[in-house]
Formats: structure tokens, sequence, C-alpha cells
């Protein structure tokens, strides 16, 4: 079934009120979209989920069944790169001269380039501590090397 | 009724009965159980919690004994602006010197102003509700 087809029957079964959708980077393997659904009187709720391809990501958009996903894949589309095709997605929360997209793993966050991380001292020390030349420090998880002010 | 009216009775009965329980509203500092170990500011996702401090060394309490050198908190500062109340570091002290407390109203028109330090930090401890009853037998 395509993804159109499932979120179609899932709504066709009750669950008929769309709460998101949201993407996953999973890195070499793609991306993974994520919708959930709830069904307002037996109280249930459904995850769908669709692997789509790293190179040219898209995947059909669902608006014709909820108009609320209009917002939700137009984030998706400008945090992720991913397309919804049938759906002329516009910048929801970026700018349109902001360059790249900020939820994909590789993305590197400016913010996080221009402060230095707290969790870089060490018991008994403060910020003038850091500027102490040549001490090995521990590095925020999950930034590349030589991140952060230096 | 109306999902409208359901959402406002909803409401009202919060308003009397007060927030449920475990509620996250802001984050308290108890600074004496705090040991400067530094694991809330390095596990926080957001990068919120500041701390900083130094080192003191204490004479030795016997004759014989060693001084000591100890941490001690210079600044405690979370930035409320950027939690997400994730509640990590609650779970992550292993000192038991944060704690969740239900209340919410610290709204502020200046960012800034969501800067708690540790003065504030400790003012919450004030509305930490008492931890729930051990289970079973445990706790008698
Ligand atoms: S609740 Fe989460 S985001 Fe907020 S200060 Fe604690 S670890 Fe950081
Ligand atoms: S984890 Fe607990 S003891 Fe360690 S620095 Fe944070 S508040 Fe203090």
């Amino acid at each position: 079934m395509t993804w159109f087809d499932r979120v179609q029957a899932a709504r066709d079964e009750g669950f008929t009120f769309f709460d998101f959708l949201t993407a996953v980077d999973l890195e070499a393997e793609g991306f993974e979209v994520v919708l959930r659904l709830w069904d307002p009187l037996r109280h249930k709720e459904i995850l769908l989920r669709e692997q789509v391809p790293r190179d040219a990501p898209s995947l059909p958009t669902v608006t014709d069944l909820f108009k609320g996903a209009g917002w939700h894949e137009r984030a998706t589309a400008e945090m992720f790169g991913i397309a919804f095709v049938g759906h002329e997605t516009q910048r929801l929360l970026l700018s349109e001269a902001f360059d790249g997209t900020p939820l994909r793993k590789d993305f590197v966050l400016a913010a996080r380039v221009a402060k230095r991380w707290p969790g870089a001292k060490e018991p008994g020390e403060s910020d003038a501590d850091l500027q102490a030349p040549s001490r090995r420090r521990l590095q925020a998880p999950g930034t590349p090397k030589d991140w952060g002010p230096q | 009724m109306t999902p409208y009216e359901i959402g406002l009775a909803a409401l009202r009965a919060s308003k009397e009965q007060g927030p449920p329980p475990r509620s996250r509203g802001v984050i308290a500092l108890l600074e004496e159980n705090c040991t400067v170990c530094m694991l809330c500011a390095r596990e926080c996702p957001d990068w919120c919690i500041e701390i900083d401090s130094h080192k003191e060394t204490v004479p030795p309490r016997t004759e014989r004994g060693r001084p000591r050198v100890l941490h001690r908190l210079d600044r405690f500062a979370i930035d409320f602006g950027l939690c997400m109340w994730c509640g990590i570091c609650v779970e992550v002290c292993p000192f038991d010197a944060l704690f969740w407390s239900p209340s919410f109203e610290h709204q502020t028109h200046e960012a800034q102003d969501l800067v708690h330090e540790r003065e504030q930090l400790r003012e919450w401890l004030g509305s930490v509700p008492p931890p729930p009853l051990l289970e079973g037998t445990s706790g008698t």
C-alpha cells in the first residue's frame, strides 16, 4: 500500500484526528516520516511510518486527507529537505534566505559553534579556568571535533 | 458535551484541584546536596545549566589526617528560555539536589529574566511536594 493509501485507510478506520507529522534522520538508511493519528471515539492512537531514501527524499502529500497536515509538511520539508509531492511547501519557520536543513544530523548548528559547552568545565572550575591553555577537555556528545570557541 | 466544553470543564477542575501529581513547572536546587559534580550540566541536551565553582582546601579534621580539597559552588543557573522540561538533569543528579516544583508562574517579558540564578532556584524548593510514599511494605 502506498503512503497515501495507508493514511487514508487509517482515517476511514476511525483515526480521524490528525495529531502530527514529522521525520527522523536515520543517516545512511535515509529518513523515516512519522505520522500520528488519533481515534477520538475509541481513544486509540496509530503511528504510521514510511522510510524514504536519502537521495531526493519525497512522499505524496496527505493534505487532501487532512488539511491540518499542511503546516507539518511545510516544517518537515524545510527542516529535513523532504519533498511532499502535490504540495508546494512554502517556508514555515525559516526565512527564505536560510540555507540548509537544520534537523538533519549532519547539519552544523551555528548557535552551538558560537556557544561554549557548559559541561566542559570540571568540578572546581569557573569560566575563567576555560582560558587556561593546553588542557584536554571533555567534548559535548554528538558534536564534531574542534567545535566551539577554542 | 462538545470538545470545547470538555476542555473548559477540565480547565475549571484543574484550577480547583491544582496541578496533577508529578507536574513539571520549574526546577528547584537544594544547594546543600550539590557536590558540583557537573553531571547535570553535561547531560542537559539544551546546554542550559551553567555552573561555576572553585577548589578550597580544608585543614585536616584529626591530628594525623590530611587536608581535603572541596568544590565550592559559585554560580548555578538554569536558563528556562532554553530548557525543554525533559527532566534529564533531575533524573541524573546522583545527590538529589534537583527537584521538580509544579509552580509554573514564572513568566516574564524579558528573555534574560528566564535565567534563574541559585537564589531563585532555592526559592522554588518551597513549592516542591513531598516525595510519594514507597510502595507496599518497603516504607514501613
Ligand atoms: S529539564 Fe532538560 S533541558 Fe531543562 S535544564 Fe534539565 S536537562 Fe536541561
Ligand atoms: S548533578 Fe546534582 S550534584 Fe551534580 S552538579 Fe548537578 S545538581 Fe550538583
